[in-house]
């Protein structure tokens, strides 16, 4: 998921860093007044526990690979989505200067894929679910599976569409976004498994954990949540509808020629070539496909997930795992 | 996790590690960012890079072992991102886009790995602070770098309970369900430590500010 330095043009870059240090500003503006109160240490340790909880893993049936927590929607369910973002941000920023895990140019572009679509779109999606469907725990659940899923989609579409503008017209943006909404739908679908499973475990031992943004305790002002909703639901319009609208990639050309992206890239062959190499629409076909069970699979998991939940008694004792 | 796995070298003292300190932040995203900028055609500049970075490492007295495992690890992944390019083509162009994005993205890795092992993170904390990054910011950042090691030795405590406790060849969905109570318990776990130490640090007197012996 972390994009390293050199896969995206400079100019992507300096929009997207832009945007992530506007969104990290935002947020610490938003938490101006608890700052000097318990909103460091608990950012700090719930970035340094997402950080550790990546390292569990998660064994993929029978195979060497294994997947992990992503965490932009736990950290949400945690700290709300202003605390959520700088947990995200400051695991990101970690990791690139660490790890060198993602790249320091293109930390911006992370933030903006997993912090932003993670932690503000999955809050958005947490308490758009939750208003509907009650304050229930059977609801905090299903709300964090649906939120998990539709935020590893964003990420992916979002990188996807950072990766077009900046290879503009060395590449064909349905196919790729076909790859990557596939491989990403099932991705999501371990990180709303795991999110849900942590989620529930959580809120049936220590339910005032999970953040609830009941009257007075700090809401999304209306107008940002509006914002936030129109981005998210466009996000997904675009991961699902692109393949199909064939004018969509045809608009994000004439873009990219008027903002002068294309001349970024600096060898441009001779464009002749058949592009129904595969079989034709296929690609549609797939991707509405992966979208459709991807839907229907996560629909699933948040039925049944919620279920077990709200018959599950919270475990005598402190419920030590240990 | 052992704290000398992330910047082993750091605490060295070569010549590199004699730099001052925004000096070491300014080379490294000039690398990177002149990796980024430089197209392709001109790819003098990029083996200058190449070259600049290689030296670098050599005089910080970083072994060649410790860097190819860092690009073991690093390579692959890059590979897979790079490789959709010919893919989405068709495999019948894209290819100098995909070399292009392997190097660069190796030279900018290996100048961040050099930065890691050239600055402990202390300093490095120091020195975002005095380049005017948010004090909040950057006392969450100190908060996490110390309580990201205490928060590994409980979930390594917790593994080994739970291995001590458990047969092994169980089956997925069980695993799946130990692992994420794991990380659930971990969660309640942190979240009431982050609690106590807060409390802690302010009936010691903590108003919010980290304080370093430099200022």
């Amino acid at each position: 998921m972390h994009v390293p330095d050199g896969v995206l043009s400079p100019a992507v870059c300096a929009v997207t860093g832009a945007a992530a240090a506007g969104a990290v500003g935002l947020s610490l503006y938003k938490l101006r007044d608890s700052l000097a109160d318990r909103t460091i240490p608990l950012t700090g340790m719930m970035a340094s526990l997402i950080f550790a909880g990546q390292m569990v893993n998660f064994p993929l049936f029978g195979t060497v690979v294994s997947g992990h927590l992503i965490g932009g929607v736990l950290a949400a369910a945690v700290l709300g989505p202003w605390a959520g973002l700088l947990a995200i941000a400051l695991v990101l920023a970690v990791q690139c200067l660490l790890f060198a895990d993602g790249g320091l140019l293109a930390l911006g572009a992370n933030v903006l894929n997993m912090g932003v679509a993670g932690a503000w779109g999955g809050y958005v999606v947490l308490a758009t679910v939750r208003r509907l469907l009650g304050d229930g725990l059977r609801s905090a659940v299903a709300a964090s599976v649906a939120a998990a899923w539709l935020s590893v989609m964003a990420a992916a579409a979002l990188f996807c569409l950072e990766f077009r503008l900046s290879w503009a017209s060395d590449y064909d943006f349905s196919r790729i976004l076909t790859l990557m909404v596939t491989f990403h739908s099932a991705i999501g679908i371990g990180e709303a498994l795991i999110t849900g499973a942590v989620v529930s475990f959580v809120a049936v031992q220590r339910p005032d954990l999970i953040h609830v943004a009941a009257e007075g305790r700090r809401p999304i002002a209306n107008a940002g949540r509006a914002v936030l909703a129109i981005g998210v639901v466009s996000l997904a319009v675009a991961a699902f509808l692109a393949p199909f609208a064939s004018q969509y990639a045809d608009g994000l050309d004439s873009v990219a020629q008027w903002t002068g992206f294309d001349k970024l890239s600096a060898t441009r062959p001779l464009v002749f070539e058949d592009y129904n190499t595969l079989v034709p629409g296929w690609e549609k076909l797939s991707t509405s496909l992966a979208g459709i069970l991807g839907v229907a699979a996560v629909l699933a998991i948040a039925f049944v997930m919620s279920r077990a939940a709200a018959l599950r008694p919270p475990a005598a004792g402190t419920g030590h795992v240990e | 996790m052992s704290s000398s796995y992330l910047d082993r070298y750091g605490r060295a003292r070569t010549v590199c590690h004699r730099l001052p300190p925004r000096l070491k932040i300014l080379l490294t995203l000039a690398v990177a960012l002149a990796a980024a900028f430089v197209p392709p055609r001109m790819w003098p500049v990029h083996g200058v890079l190449a070259v600049l970075v290689f030296v670098g490492h050599t005089l910080a007295r970083i072994p060649l072992a410790y860097l190819a495992r860092r690009l073991a690890f690093f390579l692959p992944m890059v590979l897979v991102l790079s490789i959709s390019v010919p893919l989405a083509a068709g495999f019948e162009r894209g290819w100098e886009i995909m070399w292009g994005i392997l190097f660069r993205s190796s030279v900018a890795f290996l100048a961040v790995v050099w930065l890691v092992n050239v600055m402990p993170f202390d300093q490095l904390l120091v020195t975002l602070r005095r380049l005017n990054v948010p004090a909040v910011l950057v006392s969450m950042l100190a908060f996490m770098y110390r309580y990201s090691f205490v928060v590994w030795n409980e979930l390594e405590k917790m593994q080994t309970a739970r291995k001590a406790r458990t047969f092994g060849r169980r089956r997925v969905w069980s695993r799946w369900k130990s692992a994420s109570q794991l990380v659930g318990m971990l969660l309640i776990r942190s979240l009431d430590r982050a609690e106590r130490v807060f409390g802690a640090m302010r009936a010691r007197g903590w108003d919010g500010r980290v304080r370093t012996l430099e200022e």
